[in-house]
């Protein structure tokens, strides 16, 4: 009988056994083969989650050997807060005040914002530095979550804020560098697609796809920070000490036209860029149309020179400064008999200038400007380039070459008006603007290298030669631009000092001040062009742009580590001065 | 007839041996599935640390690169400079001398043209004269 009873619980345990394992494989054959399609679907959609591995954005790097920092990512944190368990239990308040404090926010505005009881998503704040957010962090409070971020970081403040741009809080490179390079910065965002197990932690070995991202690349500049802050610097000094409503420099290198420094004022931190107005931000070396004034002559006399139409020599009747034609009489800032061509550049007549583009003809002086890429941009590797305004021929005037010889009637960007100077340095080739030298991908492979090109050829080799040596009687004693003189070199340039069209009709009292040169004379190797607009009182490029020009250009050709051209009785000539200097 | 011993008899359900042996090995894989399974899982998460600390040291590094890069600018080195007195100016183009590969000293500093040298004098005074 105990036998018996022993073998009916072996009988009962089994069969309770084998039914309950029956049961878990009918549960796991309807789990896994027969689960309707959507069952199934929600089920694989909840255990997998894709995660998009976010990549920071390439660095801007200046031109220099040491390849500084200019533009980078940095990981910051975005705070979030989940406002409906908050308002279901009150405690709003309790949560809004202390992280108002921690975060320098308003409490009442954060109040409200939280104050959502059917939203589980509100930003409290976005670009939080991880030092900060590890303080909120600290303080536990409910509902307040964090998530990684990147953030774009300008280490350098406002230095170079045009020519770099900014992104925008979506990551887009919306100005400058940052927008015309994006395509290099951004990089590619990985992807990681996983399995989550039941406390939604990953299942680390259960990785459906894992594709790798790629780093955005860095961009190298052709411009130099040490450059670019000199000409801030004596840039800023030039504003206040003048009282100018704006300004702009820009220092190229003649030979291959890469950009060393580039500055626009007013300017704005990139940081920042939300709090930045408009007008601040545009690069107006480049997207900032403007007369030029005196410094256009230079293209003048250089295309009459090149077409044989004068000489150096050929004398012109000044006028004694007041000279009617066509009904409009023209001034020369300071009264002039009978000048050369070549002192007609020195001294910056007006009449004579007019005299030379009358005798050019309209079609020839046009044809000529043209060539001199005026009324067309250069092709900087930068947004915004402004093409200048040059009228057809069709539509000008009696008096219109008359006008355009003085830079009146004709509008260049700042950028323009040194790459004529430029071209004239450079045997008469303008090289294309361009502030990316290079495209390094994180892995350190050269992407795309800038190399020089020629966009135009204005002048022959023999006009450029001669316009240079008298370019360089501009900066000489009796010449106009003095004040640009550097030390043991010789400067060839050219002042301007355009009166602002204001209201249909020339300004009397607000000018554009300019002067635009380049230096050795001799084997140029640098451009410059310094423009301020409004300077008050002084208001000549002589007197405000010129000093500006020299200075920088003293400190630029000792850091560029430039000789003086000249042969060996100037130098000579330099040292004795220097000794008997006290 | 002999009396059955009850003692050598065997009492109820005998496992079957070959089950046994099946049921042991099964447990043993069992066991071997679970121990690979969690060390998997330990490697995952090491993996998963490691990730996100590379991840964290890059960021680290980017910062720092931005924080030097920040005390290296222009405008930075010269208000440290202030803040030490330290009044450093250009030097003049007779205090440069530029060497070239070869040892020879290139430009304008050659020996003729380098400013005369000018040794400190110290005025003899005369005494009990």
């Amino acid at each position: 009988m105990t036998e018996i009873r022993r073998t009916a619980r072996y009988i009962w345990v089994s069969v309770v056994l084998c039914a309950a394992l029956a049961g878990l494989v009918v549960r796991l054959v309807i789990l896994h083969a027969a689960m309707p399609d959507a069952g199934r679907t929600r089920t694989v959609k909840n255990r997998t989650f894709c995660e998009t591995l976010q990549v920071p954005r390439g660095r801007i790097l200046d031109g220099s050997a040491t390849a500084n920092i200019l533009a980078a990512n940095i990981g910051v944190k975005d705070v979030w807060v989940d406002p409906a368990p908050l308002a279901a239990s009150n405690r709003i308040a309790a949560v809004a005040g202390p992280l108002a404090r921690a975060l320098n926010l308003d409490a009442a505005e954060l109040a409200s914002r939280m104050n959502q009881t059917n939203r589980h998503f509100a930003y409290v704040a976005r670009f939080v530095p991880q030092e900060k957010a590890a303080e909120v962090a600290r303080l536990k409070l409910p509902s307040v979550h964090f998530s990684d971020s990147m953030a774009r970081h300008y280490p350098q403040g406002a230095m170079l804020c045009h020519v770099m741009g900014f992104v925008n809080h979506d990551g887009v490179g919306s100005s400058g560098i940052e927008q015309c390079m994006e395509g290099y910065l951004k990089g590619t965002p990985g992807l990681r697609e996983s399995r989550l197990d039941g406390r939604r932690r990953e299942m680390y070995d259960r990785r459906v796809r894992e594709i790798a991202p790629r780093e955005g690349s860095d961009v190298v500049l052709t411009i130099d920070q040490n450059l670019q802050y000199m000409l801030e610097k004596a840039l800023d000094a030039a504003m206040e000490q003048h009282q100018a409503r704006a300004a702009m420099a820009i220092l190229q290198r003649v030979k291959t036209g890469e950009i060393l420094a580039m500055v626009n004022r007013p300017g704005f931190d990139p940081n920042r860029f939300r709090e930045a107005k408009d007008p601040e931000k545009l690069n107006r070396a480049i997207g900032y149309v403007y007369e030029p004034g005196s410094t256009f002559k230079v293209a003048v006399i250089a295309a009459a020179l090149d077409k044989g139409i004068v000489t150096p020599q050929t004398v012109f009747d000044c006028e004694n400064g007041r000279w009617l034609y066509q009904n409009r009489i023209l001034r020369d800032y300071h009264p002039y008999g009978r000048l050369e061509v070549a002192d007609i550049l020195k001294k910056s007549s007006n009449i004579g200038a007019a005299k030379i583009a009358i005798l050019m003809g309209d079609t020839m002086l046009e044809e000529s400007l043209r060539a001199f890429r005026i009324g067309s941009p250069l092709g900087i590797d930068l947004p915004g380039e402004e093409g200048g305004i040059l009228r057809p021929v069709s539509k000008w005037t009696a008096i219109s070459s008359s006008r355009i010889a003085i830079g009146q009637g004709v509008a260049v960007t700042a950028l323009q008006m040194l790459g004529v100077m430029c071209g004239i340095a450079n045997n008469g080739q303008i090289m294309r603007p361009y502030v990316v030298k290079e495209v390094v991908s994180a892995s350190g492979t050269v992407l795309m290298r800038q190399s020089p090109h020629v966009v135009s050829r204005p002048i022959r080799p023999e006009t450029a030669m001669l316009m240079r040596k008298l370019l360089s009687r501009v900066t000489e004693e009796g010449g106009t631009g003095v004040k640009a003189r550097v030390e043991g070199f010789t400067v060839a340039g050219k002042t301007g000092t355009a009166q602002k069209v204001i209201a249909g009709r020339y300004s009397e009292s607000e000018y554009m001040a300019s002067f635009v040169g380049f230096l050795p004379s001799e084997a140029p190797e640098i451009g410059m062009i310094v423009v301020l607009d409004e300077p008050q009182p002084l208001h000549t490029g002589g007197l405000v742009a010129a000093p500006v020009f020299g200075e920088v250009a003293e400190q630029a050709v000792r850091y560029l580590g430039l000789l003086p051209a000249a042969g060996p009785e100037q130098t000579a000539l330099y040292y004795a001065s220097k000794a008997t200097q006290p | 007839m002999a009396r059955r011993n009850r003692k050598k008899n065997q009492a109820g359900f005998v496992f079957p041996v070959p089950l046994a042996a099946v049921l042991v090995v099964l447990a043993g894989f069992s066991l071997f599935y679970v121990c690979l399974k969690a060390k998997t899982e330990a490697l995952g998460q090491e993996i998963k640390a490691l990730e996100a600390r590379s991840a964290q040291l890059r960021q680290d590094v980017i910062r720092e690169q931005c924080e030097w890069a920040s005390r290296l600018a222009p405008a930075s080195m010269e208000q440290a400079l202030k803040a030490h007195g330290l009044v450093m100016t250009w030097p003049g183009r007779d205090q440069i001398v530029r060497m070239k590969a070869d040892g020879t000293i290139d430009g304008p500093l050659t020996p003729e043209m380098r400013p005369p040298v000018r040794y400190a004098r110290v005025d003899r005074v005369v005494m009990n004269d």
